[in-house]
């Protein structure tokens, strides 16, 4: 079962490699810069807000499109990178550390002081936006070597289940990590438990303010999600950058050797652990920066946000677009995020006003996103997007259809 | 494929590191048990009923995981959702259709029907899942199949929130709330019955497999899926049976969880199946006694963790579990009692 | 280079659980030579291919390549010293192209890190230029020429088998391992690979071990050949030799075959 006819298949495999790669990145780069234009209000089927987290989740999923879709190791936890980058932002960006002040380069706000009426420095650490961006994703890249180092001699399951224990150990740890009770109320406290950390402080634009002599505000008011959205997509941008140049490169084919044949691919020399390694840390980085800028764009940071079918969430978006393929990725996850905050609801609300149905179909979430990966790899698993690699797969699904072996 | 490369063992200084690791784990653990004991002795001896009461039913669902591993080589993620639905089907059977919400003779008698219910709801459902999800995929990378078992298990985990609700839902039981005296310590009736109803199953299921025709074929089948069709096995046949089996297991785990906790929750299969898992890789995957080994070993440590003098406490189970988990994969796959068998390339 | 023995194997043994799949094996392999492991199904020839190139650890004994010992080593290290190997069954990476397949095995002899490919240095784009140039002549120079933008699932069996021996040459080995390179070609075909084989000696200056079952290729390129049978070397020497040993005769058709030869 196929989508695209085969006509267009095949004039679009017969362009040159470089109109194959052009071209989708003009297409969604102008609909990218346009996105907001498209944006409907906060009713409308594509609110501003769902825009944002659309081109979040795009980041997670090319995230996470490293590790899963190029080299083939199934993390079924990525959520752990989601967590350190948004715990970093709240340890580098609100008051949490009162005992400390330390500034450098922020966009906090001053509060006042009650004895003298004076503003003065928040409390706690506050660094610029941009620094914590590049802290978050060395954190979550270390955080993915740590994890990947013991787990990435496992077999295909194995992993799968080990990082599944991952993801659901970490929400808890930090969950406990407040110690503090009514007897001891000085006891460690990592994250304020359940009632979350927060305000954060908003993304400072000093530089770009300074450039713009004063056109452009000192910080981004964190109602501006259109401020937000451009600048989330200049970190999809160069990650769609950074993913095509690995690709194209030493470390992309490893990554495709082992996930096609890790044994042969061991044989013809690519070092496994070190090839892996490479790219838990990469998609860790990225799951760091989107969860940075996912926690300055809600605001606060609470675990109990990090739903637990978050990392299956973007594996949905990774197996939609077609593992391995980048742009399939960014699709991906814009199609699944718009689903999950605003798609089911708004459909729903229009399928009941057509047939006079009275259906919540936001209560069939978990359903739809299964539904989405069972029927993805049944019959189509190299994804919605037609990737120039192509023919491989419609080969495994011939295949799989008369019930061959496949070699291995 | 990937334990040939790492299962080589070449560098065996490694090996003995790793070995001596996993056993300074292993000694801590026993530690841990010897402080729990002494600190507290009757509360140890009430925990461990306890334990061997939800044990039995870890046993009970690891069975079932370690069944189709050992069959098809799928960790089947959907497994423990199938325990949840055995659980909310028996309880709303048992509730609202024959109406029985107290302690008497004709409550036990109707919650045997309402377990033979449940098993035959969630072996049902096991195999349509195997007939339309994994079948197709037998032969595929193992990606596929894996993927496929996750989108299941959300799947049910929707039927779940629909017939269940999203939040947990208390349920009544036929079960007697009494706790009986045993040496200064007590012990909850129901726990026994527990252990008195799983005992004869996992028997059954020894004598099914070891002593039966069919358990023949699916031993066989397990061992060389290709052989065994050239022997005049009905693989798929076989591979049905066994998904019937297992959700069998699964949905009487399941009513015989709501008769004791007297909750239900969309979740519940997904969180304890994990843990369920978990004792089926202490166990050694693929090994039916080392399941109910694995199971009752993980129920006994999860009601000290809980309720123990030196336990962490219940916000820290998952961890615990998670981390035995981890700790079992990373230094024995093959689990407490497997072997660790070189792979041919 | 340790004087003129590349490849030194003392009593390899490798045992899983009870059964011995190769059993005290002592084998070396002069510098430039093509020489062949036989023996019927079931001797340990791949398996003592597996244990030369790390894949797995032999129970004992001590395997020298170039003058170090190798057991122990990982497979990628092996591979990066020089030796070189193709499958039995035909294992390359699917969902790449024929260009790809062959520069994954200059991964040991590439020297870009991430950084100088994200920043696009110019030594790295020097380098790949060149990874892709060595991939078209190494494409070409095994017969298929032209496949470079094929995906490698999509050839036929002949070219996917000539684009093994383009990737295992990429490696730049001492040592090429072929493993049943003639399996399911015909007579043409084989002969043509046995005179494909003697070229690629001479033109890249290394040394051939080939497992076969094609008694024709074994004899017409081998200068010495080395018998299996259970797991333990029953016999070596040159083909000669090897044709008129009753017990290599034995092994293959059973005893009663030797009754009936001269």
């Amino acid at each position: 079962m196929t989508i695209i006819p085969q006509g267009a298949r095949s004039t679009w495999n017969s362009l040159p490699p470089v109109a194959r790669t052009a071209i989708p990145a003009v297409l969604l780069m102008a609909l990218a810069i346009a996105g907001p234009q498209l944006a409907s209000g906060p009713t409308g089927w594509l609110p501003i807000t769902t825009l944002v987290f659309c081109a979040v989740y795009a980041l997670f999923s090319m995230g996470l499109n490293i590790v899963v879709g190029y080299a083939g190791l199934l993390d079924l936890g990525y959520v752990a990178f989601f967590l350190f980058g948004a715990y970093v932002a709240a340890w580098l960006m609100s008051d949490f550390w009162y005992t400390r002040s330390i500034h450098i380069l922020d966009a906090a706000h001053k509060v006042i002081d009650p004895t003298t009426h004076q503003p003065v420095s928040a409390q706690g650490i506050h660094l610029s936006f941009w620094i914590v961006m590049v802290v978050a994703a060395l954190v979550a890249a270390i955080g993915g070597v740590i994890i990947g180092w013991p787990t990435l001699r496992l077999k295909s399951d194995y992993l799968a289940l080990v990082t599944l224990g991952f993801g659901e150990i970490l929400p808890e740890v930090f969950r406990n990590a407040d110690f503090r009770t009514v007897s001891n109320p000085d006891a460690l406290n990592l994250t304020n438990g359940t009632k979350g950390i927060g305000p954060l402080d908003p993304i400072g634009n000093g530089f770009l303010r300074h450039l713009t002599n004063g056109v452009i505000p000192k910080a981004v008011t964190p109602s501006d999600y259109r401020a937000k959205y451009y600048i989330i997509l200049i970190f999809v941008v160069l990650f769609v950058y950074v993913s095509i140049k690995l690709r194209g490169g030493k470390l992309g084919r490893a990554w495709l050797a082992i996930r096609e044949d890790e044994l042969a691919a061991s044989l013809m020399g690519v070092p496994l652990m070190r090839t892996k390694l490479w790219s838990y840390a990469i998609g860790a980085a990225a799951g760091g920066f989107a969860g940075t800028f996912y926690a300055t764009t809600v605001g606060i940071v609470n675990v109990d946000t990090f739903i637990f079918s978050f990392s299956i969430i973007i594996l949905c978006a990774v197996i939609l677009g077609g593992m391995g393929n980048v742009w399939g990725a960014i699709v991906g996850g814009v199609v699944i995020t718009w689903f999950n905050y605003t798609g089911l609801v708004w459909i729903g609300e229009k399928m009941n006003s057509a047939l006079g149905t009275k259906v919540k179909l936001k209560d069939y979430e978990f359903g739809f996103f299964g539904m989405i990966l069972v029927l993805m790899m049944l019959f189509r698993p190299q994804g919605l997007i037609p990737a120039a690699r192509q023919k491989q797969v419609q080969e495994l699904e011939r295949q799989i259809e008369q019930q061959e072996v496949v070699p291995t | 494929m990937t334990s040939a490369v790492a299962a080589r063992g070449g560098r065996l200084a490694k090996l003995g590191l790793v070995n001596s690791v996993g056993l300074v784990f292993v000694g801590l653990g026993i530690a841990w048990l010897i402080w729990n004991i002494v600190d507290g002795p009757r509360l140890f001896a009430r925990l461990l009923v306890g334990g061997l009461s939800n044990g039995a039913l870890f046993a009970l669902i690891a069975l079932g995981y370690t069944m189709v591993y050992g069959i098809i080589e799928l960790i089947n993620f959907a497994h423990g959702d199938l325990f949840m639905l055995g659980a909310v089907m028996g309880a709303i059977m048992l509730e609202q259709w024959f109406g029985q919400t107290k302690s008497s003779p004709t409550g036990w008698i109707l919650l045997a029907v309402a377990m033979l219910g449940a098993m035959a709801f969630c072996a049902a459902v096991n195999v349509v899942i195997e007939r339309f999800a994994y079948r197709r995929l037998r032969n595929a990378p193992k990606l596929a199949p894996l993927i496929t078992a996750v989108g299941v298990s959300f799947i049910l985990q929707n039927i779940g929130i629909r017939i269940n609700g999203s939040a947990p839902h208390s349920r009544t039981s036929v079960l007697p709330t009494k706790e009986i005296s045993v040496g200064g310590v007590g012990i909850r009736v129901a726990y026994i019955v527990v252990i008195a109803i799983t005992v004869p199953l996992l028997l059954f299921m020894t004598w099914l497999v070891q002593k039966t025709k069919i358990g023949k074929a699916m031993r066989a089948t397990a061992q060389d899926r290709d052989a065994a069709r050239l022997m005049g096995i009905d693989v798929d046949k076989i591979i049905s049976f066994t998904f019937a089996l297992g959700g069998a297991l699964a949905g009487a785990a399941g009513m015989l969880f709501v008769e004791v906790n007297r909750r239900t929750s969309y979740d519940l299969g997904f969180r304890l199946g994990l843990i369920a898992f978990t004792a089926a890789v202490l166990g050694g995957v693929g090994n039916l006694l080392g399941a109910v080994i694995g199971g009752v070993f993980i129920g006994v440590i999860q009601a000290l963790n809980d309720g123990a003098p030196h336990g962490l406490g219940q916000e820290w189970t998952q961890t615990v579990m998670f981390s035995i988990l981890i700790l079992m994969i990373i230094f024995r796959p093959g689990g407490l009692f497997g072997k660790h068998a070189q792979e041919k390339v | 280079m340790n004087g003129d023995i590349l490849l030194d194997a003392r009593e390899v043994t490798v045992q899983f659980g009870g059964l011995t799949a190769v059993n005290a094996v002592d084998f070396q392999i002069p510098t430039g030579a093509i020489v062949a492991l036989i023996g019927p199904n079931g001797a340990g020839k791949t398996t003592f291919f597996n244990v030369l190139t790390g894949l797995y650890t032999p129970t004992a004994g001590a395997v020298f390549f170039d003058g170090r010992s190798v057991v122990g080593l990982a497979p990628h290290r092996i591979a990066a010293m020089g030796m070189a190997r193709t499958f039995q069954n035909i294992r390359l990476f699917g969902a790449m192209t024929a260009a790809e397949n062959v520069m994954v095995a200059m991964h040991p002899h590439l020297k870009s890190g991430v950084t100088s490919t994200i920043l696009r240095l110019p030594k790295q784009r020097r380098e790949e230029k060149a990874a892709r140039e060595r991939a078209t002549e190494l494409l070409d120079y095994v017969g298929i020429g032209g496949t470079d933008e094929e995906f490698a699932k999509n050839l036929p069996y002949g070219d996917q088998r000539r684009l093994e021996v383009a990737r295992a040459l990429a490696l730049r080995p001492k040592l090429l391992l072929l493993d049943e390179p003639t399996a399911g070609m015909n007579p043409q075909e084989s002969a043509a690979f046995t005179s494909f084989v003697r070229r690629v000696r001479d033109d890249m200056q290394l040394t051939v071990l080939l497992i076969e079952h094609d008694m024709k290729v074994v004899m017409g390129v081998s200068e010495h050949i080395t018998v299996l049978e259970y797991g333990a070397k029953i016999a070596e020497g040159s083909a000669a030799d090897i044709r008129s040993n009753p017990r290599v005769i034995e092994a293959y058709l059973g005893k009663a075959a030797t009754e009936g030869v001269g």
